[in-house]
């Protein structure tokens, strides 16, 4: 399978040969002549700064010419390439601040409630159990000890996430839980939300009346048009498309009523990008917009949830998945230039980094990732996992990401776990072969459990994985849409990196 | 082959062998310049005498016909690219290492990422939790157990990170 996107055959180094040196006043760079970029070189330094140079000047840096007055000297020193210009107090604070969640434990928690599920997913068969198994529910005494935990993190704010299975097919523990996490945390006073991921199959009119009233934002899964949804998610005795589209509608209709801004508050959607998916770009965009989502995560499938012998049947070349994330994003920009705004996640994360300096926390694209030290799961029986795809792993008989049982375990040991210490020597991304050369590695992450399934190594080798080229991928085409400096495509992107909170969600932590 | 300096070429049956200078390159810059490679070869590097170091790179697909000038100018590009890129690091060393322990481990903060590369990965006792992260709650904020959520509030710094996964981006 081929992974890496083909890259211009420039050369300066050969071209060189002897006269090639090192520039005396540069700072270090990583740099990559881009597919689309009109010849022209990207170069990023460590402190996450980036800007384009021509071949020329290019060329002339490999010769070490960087010659104070000239215009690749001033277009370097106003993008912070040279070193005599740096203040090391100000790129201190600005390291600081970009990596600030070094400083706190986990925030997210993900709870399965329950394996059983009312859906049957072409990518998700070790993750689930029939409606009748009963045994995989987890307790309310279990669902207790989750919170516990959870508030022992060091993290000041904590989101608990139900997810499955299906969470709804086990909603009384679901209750129970939220409202022992509402009570127990009046005496740690910490940011706390709750979110439910859910096919919304099992949903009424009472669930929703609960999870409205008691601020629990929900998320499903919209997998593309109905025919595609519904092959890829059968639902027995009924139309998984369908039923998901009305509770959108339902709900999204519901914050409207309690008149919280809809551009804000609606049923946030996934997307499992599968081989069938690839078809249809344009038309799963399309079929988000008609659902009310004003955000599309491209996900490419992840290698968690099924069997080896499936992935033969959804997994594909990832330069398929480039072309199809180029299509899709270039309809979502024309749409947005025609003044409807909706944006790209995956885009939005890298961007958040890439233009306005920040780092927005997102788990799985953070250097060291967040497995464990940002986030942790707990399965239905107390076991503590470091990430819902470690649980994922586990439930296909392999219990290296476990690390704690919420019965047994103390918070400190799970977090000193071996385990947990490898995850993050083996996600530091200035440390792991390529990644220390790689132009993107000051926006870039990635989860050692993905490595660990598709390569068999928390490590991972960059060059042949699947998430690697899909970063890279994705910086590409973001770097090439910033190279055109079209004013309308730029303004766009930037929009798409405002971090709106959604503070209806937070629970209040008063005191009784 | 057109542009290569040093390179030796031969062509085999999906396989294409050169011998390089091994004193001429740093051995990280080698192992560097053939990691790019892995996706689209298997790669064997042999040291054929003290200074000689011999390059075998075999197609991973049967029906790709290597083109054996290209990967071999690709691999010198690679291999002097990485080399002239880590000098400019070493130069820049010292600057990255103050600034690093500036933002993440100053005496006035906590340890930080500096803490965890440092860290030995090999003995019981290494893992320190140098950022906190493995205290509790109470451990990390509180003065004791019975006013856990009055110095939780206290202690929490100014600057704390929200929840945070994921924002909430929206346009
Ligand atoms: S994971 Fe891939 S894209 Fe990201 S920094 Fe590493 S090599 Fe670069």
């Amino acid at each position: 399978m081929n992974v890496q996107n083909p890259l211009p055959a420039f050369r300066p180094f050969v071209a060189a040969g002897a006269a090639a040196q090192k520039p005396l006043d540069l700072v270090e760079v990583r740099y990559r002549p881009l597919p689309n970029a009109g010849g022209d070189v990207l170069l990023t330094n460590p402190f996450g700064d980036w800007v384009f140079v021509t071949q020329g000047e290019m060329s002339a840096l490999v010769r070490g010419q960087l010659d104070d007055g000239t215009p690749l000297h001033q277009k370097l020193a106003a993008k912070n390439f040279i070193r005599s210009k740096i203040s090391v107090e100000t790129e201190a604070k600005r390291l600081a601040r970009k990596k600030r969640f070094l400083a706190y434990g986990p925030n997210l928690h993900i709870c399965v409630v329950t394996l059983r599920c009312n859906e049957t997913c072409v990518y998700c068969h070790a993750s689930r159990a029939d409606m009748d198994q009963v045994q995989t529910d987890m307790s309310p005494e279990i669902g207790e000890k989750v919170v516990d935990f959870m508030l022992q993190s060091t993290s000041p704010g904590v989101t608990l996430e139900f997810q499955g299975g299906e969470p709804l097919a086990n909603f009384p523990v679901m209750k129970h839980i939220i409202e022992y996490a509402v009570q127990k945390n009046r005496a740690y006073g910490k940011q706390l939300d709750f979110t439910l991921v859910s096919n919304l199959g099992l949903m009424t009119e009472d669930k929703l009346s609960y999870l409205v009233d008691h601020k629990v934002q929900i998320c499903t899964s919209i997998d593309g048009p109905e025919a595609l949804h519904t092959k890829q998610r059968v639902l027995v005795g009924g139309n998984s498309h369908r039923e998901a589209a009305r509770w959108i509608e339902r709900i999204n209709k519901k914050y409207i009523e309690l008149g919280l801004d809809p551009t804000l508050y609606h049923v946030e959607a996934l997307l499992t990008t599968t081989r069938e998916a690839l078809k249809y770009p344009r038309e799963i965009v399309d079929t988000y917009r008609n659902l009310g989502c004003r955000a599309i995560f491209l996900r490419p499938v992840d290698p968690f949830g099924f069997a080896k012998k499936t992935a033969g049947r959804i997994e594909y070349d990832r330069r398929e998945y480039h072309d199809f994330y180029r299509t899709a994003v270039d309809h979502i920009l024309s749409l947005n230039a025609k003044g409807e705004e909706i944006l790209e996640r995956y885009a939005a994360i890298f961007l958040t980094k890439i233009l306005m300096d920040e780092d927005s926390n997102f788990l799985d694209i953070r250097s060291p990732s967040g497995s464990a030290i940002g986030a942790l799961a707990y399965n239905y029986d107390g076991s503590i996992f470091s990430s819902d795809e470690g649980r994922m792993i586990h439930e296909m008989g392999d219990d290296f990401f476990k690390i704690g049982d919420v019965r047994t375990s103390k918070y400190r040991d799970v977090m000193k776990h071996e385990t947990v210490r490898a995850l993050v020597l083996a996600s530091i991304r200035e440390t792991q072969p390529d990644c220390n050369v790689c132009t993107y590695a000051p926006y870039c992450g990635i989860q050692p459990e993905h490595s660990y399934r598709s390569q068999g190594s928390i490590f991972g080798q960059m060059r042949q994985s699947t998430l690697c080229s899909v970063h890279k991928g994705i910086q590409d085409f973001l770097f090439e849409k910033l190279h055109t400096g079209d004013a309308s495509t730029v303004d766009t992107l930037k929009r798409w990196t405002t971090i709106r909170e959604r503070s209806h969600f937070i629970q209040s932590s008063a005191a009784s | 082959m057109s542009e290569s300096t040093d390179l030796a070429v031969s062509l085999g049956a999906g396989t294409i062998s050169f011998e390089i200078d091994g004193s001429l390159y740093p051995q990280d810059a080698l192992y560097g310049a053939a990691y790019v490679f892995l996706d689209r070869c298997y790669v064997l590097l042999d040291r054929v005498s003290d200074n000689r170091v011999r390059v075998l790179l075999r197609g991973k697909t049967k029906d790709a016909a290597l083109d054996g000038d290209a990967l071999a100018g690709e691999f010198q590009n690679e291999l002097l690219g990485q080399t002239w890129r880590r000098k400019i690091a070493e130069d820049n060393r010292s600057l990255i290492e103050a600034i690093t322990a500036r933002a993440l481990g100053g005496a006035a903060g906590p340890p930080g990422l500096d803490d965890l590369l440092e860290m030995d990965v090999g003995s019981e006792t290494a893992f320190d939790d140098p950022l906190g992260i493995a205290m509790s709650w109470e451990e990390k904020y509180a003065k004791g157990k019975s006013d856990a959520a009055k110095t939780a509030k206290d202690a929490a710094p100014a600057d704390a990170a929200p929840a945070e996964d994921p924002p909430e981006v929206t346009p």
